[in-house]
């Protein structure tokens, strides 16, 4: 019986999001003619490039936004899908990956902080469905706090897939020379993955100071508190 | 393992042991479950632990998170544990824990006894939301003009067959709120912000309104021309594009979609006025005109009822059509409700287009709220009629209510009281089929000398007890049929389990034969081999035999 440290080279995994669904995460933050449009959302890349146009214009209608938004919406849009896009058929990583996973996000009067472990090559991970249970978990009522934890949970995983995508390939522009096996060191923590065999080789339950490290903070602001918060923001933003 | 619960698998049974060990409950299909192993189940419905695939997916893991989280809950197990909880007290990819979590929840080794989660969202009408304002994603636009007739966002509950009934709204992808409520938006002058309700000038290429003062004033963005824009005005209030449907058109559309379902040429002859186009998005438009459409392409009537109400609103405008409709609403339910409604209420609010489809988009499901609302919108004289025409019905039926009825006829001659008396007089004929004639004859005639605000409370007191009876019948009607249904689905559901029960034993039969028959063939093999060994041996040729397998079983023999 092989054991597991000794797993066999595993091929390497072409570039997709490590969630189920291979979907983008994308953010605006637009400033036209003294209007401001900050907006988050995840978009489908399998989608045709007719849908960002008619979206862009939907939200400019929605919004009543300037006409001078839409070809701003569309472009930035169209760059966010780009850059994914160029990374298609890359190689990402290869072997085990677990990475932690930080949330300090406020949206409107609710704040939360919380720190997990995402494997990497879960492809039946659903940050949607963990933001949900989350929500369901701890109480919270405001409908917009799923989303954008599970925004918040993507834009990290893509973060960290583009990582390893640039680091991968680095790692092989290094080895080009080599007639070796092209074994890739599976244990070798590379970005933010964490050393496996440390984390696994004792006991799975974590030491009872950390728990709160690794539990989520809720916090639920008042009306002053958040104008006050947004008043910061546009002014550093 | 310090602590070590004893579970009982059968949630029923009651042990007479040691009082220091303490008892949890699982369900009885889980009884397969054991501190100190890892059962089939698991390993099936885990399958990534056991498949050596990382160090971090391991048997010893899976038994830890399995350990750690059971004990967790069994720590308090009235309380209802969540995977929050336990999260953050485990090591390792939080969907896998999830995983882990929600199977332990499903076999009910976790939250067996715990109280069932709080349901949020969907079914919070009872919690009320006070929300500031809009939310953030959304803009707030002028309050739509109350008195247009809504468009879309109708229940579409109606389609039978369909696979899941939504309760809400359905709205096509990325349907926006302009789309759904745009014809109730106010055009709004891309330039100054303006209602733009005399007149407006439209830019014929984009989407750009402009109202009539900027236009003049010549400030309507760069790149556009005077010539590009096309004046419209909006002085009437239709909701169509600009086409004006009269009292008489739309009666005549709504018979005619009645008589010819489908058939849009044969509508637009009817109405002769309109084209083929413009019934169709009038149609459309009427509130319920969804659901006439759909009906027909559902083939036939949905309900008759509601059909026969609904289609009876509009026309109720005009006298002469109102005798045929009330007749339709009498089947549906009991005319003199509505009268004693309209014998109480003195306002009644004029008859107008408007009005009316704004009640009737948001009707319940109680007839007798549809009713009353329907009878306070009317005028007097209609619902009198509806009630004499209701009377008649009645009195065809039955002989009695006649003779009450049109026997009293020489004391109705106040047209206002002529309402309510005759509700009394029908409520009695209601009453009637339950109590004898006299009785009821001399409540009646007692009725007659008493003052009026009690002949009125008599008769609102007699048409409510002869809707509440009604009811009654109904409800118990229904009941038995369910029960007849339930009936039926129980039986179903044996007859299912039967032939299962009667398929696992065929099977079991099988299998015990076909491991007869290779016991058989196995001692037949045995003895073949013996033989040869007995034939090798006796032919001394035992030591060119290999030694790995025929060692142990020659080393007696020889």
């Amino acid at each position: 019986m092989k054991s597991p440290a000794s797993a066999s080279w595993k091929a390497p995994l072409k570039f997709r999001m490590p969630a189920a669904e291979n979907l983008v995460p994308i953010r605006l933050d637009i400033e036209v003619d003294g209007q401001r449009y900050k907006d988050a959302f995840t978009w489908n890349p399998y989608d045709p490039d007719s849908e960002v146009v008619m979206f862009a214009k939907r939200t400019v209608k929605d919004l009543k936004l300037a006409p001078g938004f839409l070809p701003q919406i569309v472009q930035f849009i169209q760059s966010q899908l780009a850059t994914f896009r160029s990374y298609a058929g890359q190689d990402m990583y290869v072997g085990d990956k677990i990475v932690p996973i930080k949330l300090d996000l406020r949206v409107d009067h609710t704040v939360i902080r919380d720190q997990f472990l995402w494997d990497l090559n879960n492809f039946d991970s659903d940050p949607e469905e963990f933001a949900r249970t989350l929500c369901k978990d701890v109480g919270i009522e405001d409908p917009e706090v799923g989303p954008a934890i599970a925004l918040a949970i993507r834009e990290q995983l893509y973060e960290i897939a583009i990582q390893n995508v640039t680091s991968a390939r680095e790692n092989r522009i290094n080895k080009k020379g080599r007639r070796a096996a092209e074994h890739f060191p599976i244990s070798k923590p590379s970005g933010a993955a964490l050393d496996l065999m440390k984390l696994f080789r004792s006991s799975v339950v974590r030491k009872r100071k950390e728990w709160d490290y690794y539990k989520p903070v809720l916090d639920l602001l008042s009306n002053e508190d958040v104008d006050a918060l947004e008043a910061k923001e546009e002014r550093s933003g | 393992m310090e602590n070590k619960p004893r579970h009982d698998p059968n949630p029923d049974s009651t042990r007479p042991e040691e009082p220091e060990l303490d008892l949890y409950t699982i369900p009885s299909y889980s009884s397969w479950f054991a501190w100190n192993d890892i059962h089939e189940t698991e390993r099936q419905a885990l399958k990534e632990f056991f498949e050596g695939s990382s160090i971090s997916r391991t048997p010893k893991v899976y038994k830890e998170y399995r350990d750690f989280i059971i004990n967790k809950y069994r720590e308090d197990p009235s309380r209802r544990l969540t995977f929050t909880e336990v999260r953050k007290s485990l090591i390792g990819d939080v969907t896998l824990l999830h995983k882990v979590f929600r199977f332990l929840e499903t076999w009910g080794l976790i939250n067996f006894v715990a109280p069932p989660p709080p349901r949020q969202g969907s079914d919070s009408d009872d919690r009320v939301r006070v929300e500031d304002g809009a939310p953030n994603g959304v803009r707030v636009v002028a309050t739509p003009n109350s008195l247009r007739p809504l468009l879309a966002p109708v229940v579409k509950g109606k389609k039978s067959g369909d696979g899941v009934e939504e309760s809400g709204v359905q709205l096509p992808h990325l349907a926006s709120y302009s789309d759904v409520f745009g014809d109730l938006k106010r055009l709004h002058c891309a330039n100054c912000g303006d209602n733009c309700d005399s007149g407006y000038y439209e830019y014929k290429k984009v989407n750009f309104v402009v109202c009539v003062k900027c236009f003049k004033s010549g400030n309507y963005g760069e790149g556009k021309s005077m010539d590009d824009f096309e004046l419209k005005d909006c002085s009437e209030k239709s909701a169509t594009n600009g086409v004006v449907w009269t009292e008489e058109e739309t009666l005549l559309l709504l018979d005619s979609v009645m008589k010819h379902w489908d058939d849009w040429d044969l509508v637009a002859q009817n109405v002769q006025t309109k084209s083929k186009l413009d019934c169709i998005t009038k149609l459309i438009e009427l509130p319920f005109g969804e659901s006439l459409i759909d009906s027909a392409k559902g083939g036939g009537y949905s309900s008759s009822t509601s059909m026969n109400m609904i289609g009876m609103k509009p026309v109720c405008l005009t006298s002469s059509e109102h005798q045929e409709n009330i007749i339709n609403e009498d089947q549906g339910y009991d005319g003199t409700i509505e009268n004693e409604k309209n014998g109480d209420s003195e306002n009644q609010e004029p008859p107008s287009k408007k009005k009316r489809t704004a009640s009737i988009s948001d009707a319940d499901s109680s007839l007798m709220k549809q009713v009353a609302r329907i009878s306070t919108m009317v005028d007097p004289q209609i619902t009198a009629a509806a009630a004499e025409a209701a009377v008649a019905m009645l009195s065809d039926e039955m002989s009695c209510p006649r003779e009450i009825f049109y026997g009293d006829q020489i004391d109705l001659t106040n047209g206002s009281l002529s309402p309510t008396l005759r509700a009394d007089a029908i409520g009695e004929s209601e009453i009637q089929e339950r109590s004898s004639p006299s009785e009821s004859q001399e409540i009646h005639l007692k009725n007659s000398d008493v003052p009026l605000p009690l002949r009125i409370r008599a008769a609102v007191a007699t048409g409510l007890g002869a809707a509440a009876a009604r009811a009654k019948l109904l409800a118990l009607q229904e009941e038995r049929e369910i029960e007849h249904l339930v009936a039926t689905v129980i039986e179903a559901q044996l007859k299912k389990l039967q032939s299962k029960v009667k398929h696992c034993e065929d099977a079991e039969l099988l299998m015990e034969k076909e491991y007869a028959a290779i016991d058989e063939f196995k001692e037949h093999i045995l003895g073949e081999r013996i033989n040869i060994l007995r034939t090798t041996h006796n032919t001394g040729t035992a030591k060119l035999l290999e030694p790995s397998s025929v060692q142990s079983q020659t080393g007696n023999i020889s």
